[in-house]
């Protein structure tokens, strides 16, 4: 019983990773109708950054914080400009999957070429002792990732709902052309959206770090499992994610546990076939009317 | 195929097969039969990327188990070469059509994670497997015997030559029958395909299981031909890499599948050849200012749009001679290359070519028109019956959360009349039309066609049962030319399977002569057979119009649908219109119209339903329903005095 409560401290821990990831795969989706497929990527490079200024550069982890992010927006921006606006402007669905596949995969070996193919370990800011938790040891950096995932998408939907350019970012959501007729710069409102997005994947990657190992690697995985959570959770509702996150990471920890860790990517994934063979929209989703 | 291009095949395979006795070096015999391979699994991955149009990421995946089943087969049955050849093809074909059941639900981007993340399940499975797969460290395999016959590297070779070219034959027949329009159909208009009869669901899980047979045709091959096979092989970079390939070479032309495999196969050796590479960056950045130089002055495209091609191509070159090191780099120049390819060489290298040669992509051109056709041979005529009622519909209810788009509504349809259906904009007159072809399934109510239950059925399967339908926003498959969007309509007429085309019986010859020269004088029937080698997209609205009602025929329907077929055409076009309105009914065939020409409406309609914010508020003759103060009062809002 132990064990269980603590393989399921550890799932809620990685889930709210996958959901913050999955976050920014529906940032994109609600803008533009798109979505990065190198956005495990974006986590890697916000990651190994941090490793940078953080252990060779000597900065405080709390600091760094502001540093990661600001890089997520600037490599957001540049995946927009490069890989989604000149397929928007062709309308080729084929095009931006493509693009951010073939930018993921630059990303990637450019971070080989500059950090390694090691993986290397991320000293953890918060002690490393296990505290006892309704009986089940659970580590402080796990805490940490829960309160900083569900701050970190609590302060973007503060944006979204309280300032004046998050409503654009919302008209824009709502109806592109509407909201471009009314004098938003939609194009700039997707390219933010972009820019959120890997910003919210750099700061996961940052947060999960200290549990796991940092390495050019590290983000195709996570990707692809916190897509399978915008699924699991539908890629429009907010409550679906966090709840399909926390399914997914229960579900992997438990089977890594009972069954063979080798094992462990595959329930993720089993389970998003089985979750878009039966009900696509997701469990949280509506489905859309399609308009013929 | 036309004459030239076989016989350019012909001398193409010819020179494949003397290879081995040019040259002597097993080295680059291996290499050449690694570009065959690959080339039949691209054969088959384009019928899902080029045809079908979606993006596959798993094709590795199923290239790793077609080589599995392969080296598992050998090791552990120790079973004969003929029969892991087959096996192979077919449980990848299954591991396909379990791919293929996500995947139907589910299309673009969502598709593409689904096989990616298929992809990675067959990666760990592999691995993780050891007491099949001996996991991490792979399976060893020796040449494989035939007819008592140890084959060794030579005559290998030219086992994998003879199954290309056998594939190639028939992915090629496959593609260019129904088969291959039914894929294409998917892309261009997956609505209209099912409304046409072709079921979409059907034919994507046949198009994933064709092309997962071939990827696991090729994975046995490359077994055989490596000899040595291990889980690392089966990556998500060699998924990437075949996606380079297929963009890369073309879409669509077997040849640009070929292509695409010798620039896959070859680039990684290119690779790792730094001088090599620089004379191939220098080359290229040189023939793109060229190809550039050209197309501007043949005013194909402007400076300004060349302009980032251009640079681009010179800083891979200048970056070719600062670099020390290029193996460190290859796959940041696989992605630099399927960005350039994405953007600005969208047809492939192929498609390019076409384009400098001003070719339009459209072969079929050259085939001479039968002539003579009839409008009898054109319209099937509808079955006649004592019963008088062809469609029923009772207190159908269409509700969208809380919008009752159609409420309640009672329509009798009678057998060989024009009814009209009008109303103002938002009265629920389209929603009624994708309630009867099963687009929508409605909240509540009834339908009777012929005595049948549509409510439930599918689309294709209420098409089938005698339902066409034109579309508001016009749905044709805009890729494929006007007359081959009409033989997709006739999709039903073919009773050969998949056999039938590979081998070109007589039954299917007889099916597909029969299907073009009905598709040809329906295309007359309408006016359109001077357009019949256009692609539909670049037909005028009012052409695409008529050519929907061409296709809509082509199902030898009992009731036709047509959503607003006057909107956008001209004055002299819709007169034409209204004559072939009047002998689609001469025929026999029922047609419901929705139409805003109330001048049209009034004329030809035998009788009138009106439509007014999902209710219907009057029916009757044309004459009855144009005094009717109702009418009037919906058309016109308020009392109308």
């Amino acid at each position: 019983m132990e064990i269980l409560l603590q393989l399921v401290y550890s799932g809620i821990a990685l889930g709210m990773i996958y959901a913050v990831i999955a976050f920014g795969y529906q940032l994109t989706f609600a803008t533009s109708d798109t979505l990065n497929f190198g956005q495990g990527e974006a986590l890697m490079l916000g990651a190994l950054v941090a490793l940078t200024l953080v252990d060779r550069l000597g900065m405080n982890y709390w600091l760094a914080i502001p540093l990661v992010g600001a890089f997520g927006l600037v490599q957001g921006v540049l995946v927009e400009r490069i890989g989604v606006s000149p397929a928007i402007k062709i309308k080729s669905e084929f095009g931006w999957i493509m693009s951010t596949i073939a930018l993921g995969i630059i990303f990637k070996n450019v971070a080989e070429n500059i950090w390694g193919r090691d993986d290397m370990r991320f000293p953890s800011p918060l002690p490393e002792a296990p505290i006892k938790l309704l009986g089940a040891n659970v580590l402080p950096m796990e805490l940490l990732v829960i309160a900083g995932a569900v701050l970190m998408m609590l302060a973007v939907e503060f944006f979204n709902r309280k300032t004046i350019y998050g409503k654009a970012v919302v008209a824009t959501f709502n109806d592109r052309d509407a909201a471009k007729l009314m004098g938003i710069n939609t194009g700039l409102v997707i390219t933010f959206s972009y820019a959120l997005s890997s910003l919210t994947a750099g700061f996961a990657g940052m947060l999960i770090a200290p549990l796991t190992l940092t390495g050019a690697t590290m983000g195709a995985v996570l990707g692809l499992k916190a897509f399978a959570v915008a699924i699991i959770g539908g890629l429009n509702s907010g409550m679906g994610i966090i709840v399909g996150g926390i399914i997914l990471g229960v579900a992997e920890t438990t089977t890594g546990f009972y069954l063979s860790t080798g094992y462990k990517d595959v329930s993720g994934l089993v389970l998003l076939l089985l979750v878009l063979a039966v009900k696509p929209a997701g469990l949280f989703g509506k489905s859309a009317i399609k308009k013929v | 195929m036309n004459r030239k291009s076989f016989y350019a095949a012909l001398l193409g395979f010819i020179v494949l097969c003397l290879v081995p006795l040019f040259t002597h070096n097993p080295y680059y015999i291996h290499l050449v039969e690694t570009i065959m391979i690959y080339s039949i699994l691209l054969f088959g991955l384009d019928i899902v990327v080029g045809y079908t149009g979606q993006v596959s990421l798993g094709h590795a995946g199923l290239f790793g188990i077609g080589a599995y089943t392969a080296g598992v087969l050998f090791l552990k049955v120790g079973a004969p070469f003929w029969v892991i050849l087959p096996a192979s093809i077919a449980v990848t074909g299954l591991f396909g059509a379990i791919l293929a059941l996500p995947a139907l639900r589910v299309s673009g981007p969502y598709l593409a994670m689904v096989t990616l993340a298929f992809g990675t399940i067959i990666q760990i499975l592999i691995n993780e497997m050891t007491f099949l797969t001996e996991g991490p460290l792979g399976l060893k395999l020796s040449k494989p015997t035939l007819a008592g016959f140890k084959l060794n590297e030579v005559t290998f070779y030219w086992v994998v030559c003879a199954v290309l070219a056998l594939s190639l034959v028939v992915v090629h027949r496959v593609l260019r029958s129904h088969l291959g329009r039914a894929f294409e159909a998917l892309r261009g208009s997956p609505v209209a395909s099912d409304c046409m009869g072709v079921s979409v669901y059907r034919y994507k899980v046949y198009a994933f299981v064709i092309s997962a047979g071939l990827a696991g045709l090729a994975g046995c091959l490359y077994a055989y031909s490596e000899q040595y096979i291990s889980p690392n092989t089966y990556n998500n970079e060699l998924t990437v890499l075949f996606l380079l390939a297929i963009i890369m070479g073309g879409r669509k032309t077997r040849l640009g599948a070929l292509l695409g495999a010798t620039i896959i196969v070859l680039l990684p050796k290119l690779l790792d050849d730094l001088d090599a590479f620089r004379v191939v960056a220098s080359v290229l950045a040189v023939s793109m200012l060229i190809g550039a130089v050209i197309s501007i002055v043949r005013q194909r495209s402007t400076w300004q749009s060349m302009l980032v091609p251009v640079l681009g191509t010179a800083a891979l070159a200048a970056f070719s001679f600062w670099l020390d090191n290029i193996t460190d780099w290859r796959l940041s120049i696989f992605g630099l290359m399927i960005l350039f390819v994405v953007y600005y060489l969208q047809d492939g290298i192929v498609g390019f070519a076409r384009s400098l040669m001003g070719k339009t992509g459209s072969a079929d051109a050259a085939i001479a028109l039968p002539a003579g056709h009839s409008e009898q041979a054109a319209l099937v005529r509808a079955t006649e019956s004592k019963e008088e009622d062809l469609l029923v519909a009772q207190q159908v209810l269409m509700q969208f959360g809380g919008l009752k788009a159609i409420n309640q509504v009672d329509l009798k349809i009678k057998r060989g009349t024009i009814h009209g259906l009008i109303g103002p904009n938002g009265s629920g007159k389209s929603t009624m039309m994708n309630v009867l072809t099963g687009i929508y399934v409605p909240t509540a109510g009834d339908i009777v066609f012929e005595g049948r239950s549509v409510v439930g059925r599918t689309s294709s399967d209420i098409a089938l049962s005698g339902i066409a339908r034109t579309f508001q926003n016009v749905q044709l498959f805009g890729e494929m030319t006007a007359v081959q969007n009409v033989q997709v309509g006739l999709h039903h007429t073919f009773k050969s399977n998949f056999l039938d085309v590979a081998l070109h019986t007589p039954r299917f010859n007889q099916e597909d002569n029969s299907a073009f020269s009905r598709a040809m004088s329906l295309l007359e029937f309408v006016g359109l057979d001077s357009l019949a080698f256009e692609e539909a997209r670049n037909l005028p609205y009012g052409k695409q119009r008529l050519l929907e009602i061409a296709r809509a025929l082509a199902l030898d329907p009992q009731l036709l649908l047509l959503d607003e077929p006057a909107a956008g055409l001209t004055a002299p076009d819709i007169k034409e219109l209204v004559q072939i309105i009047r002998k689609i009914r001469d025929h026999g065939i029922t047609v419901i119209l929705i139409e805003h020409h109330m001048d049209v409406v009034m004329s030809i309609c035998d009788a009138v339903s009106v439509l007014d914010f999902g209710q219907k508020i009057a029916e009757g003759k044309p004459a009855e329903v144009q005094s009717n103060e109702k009418v009037i009062e919906a058309y016109l809002g308020g009392n109308a005095h």
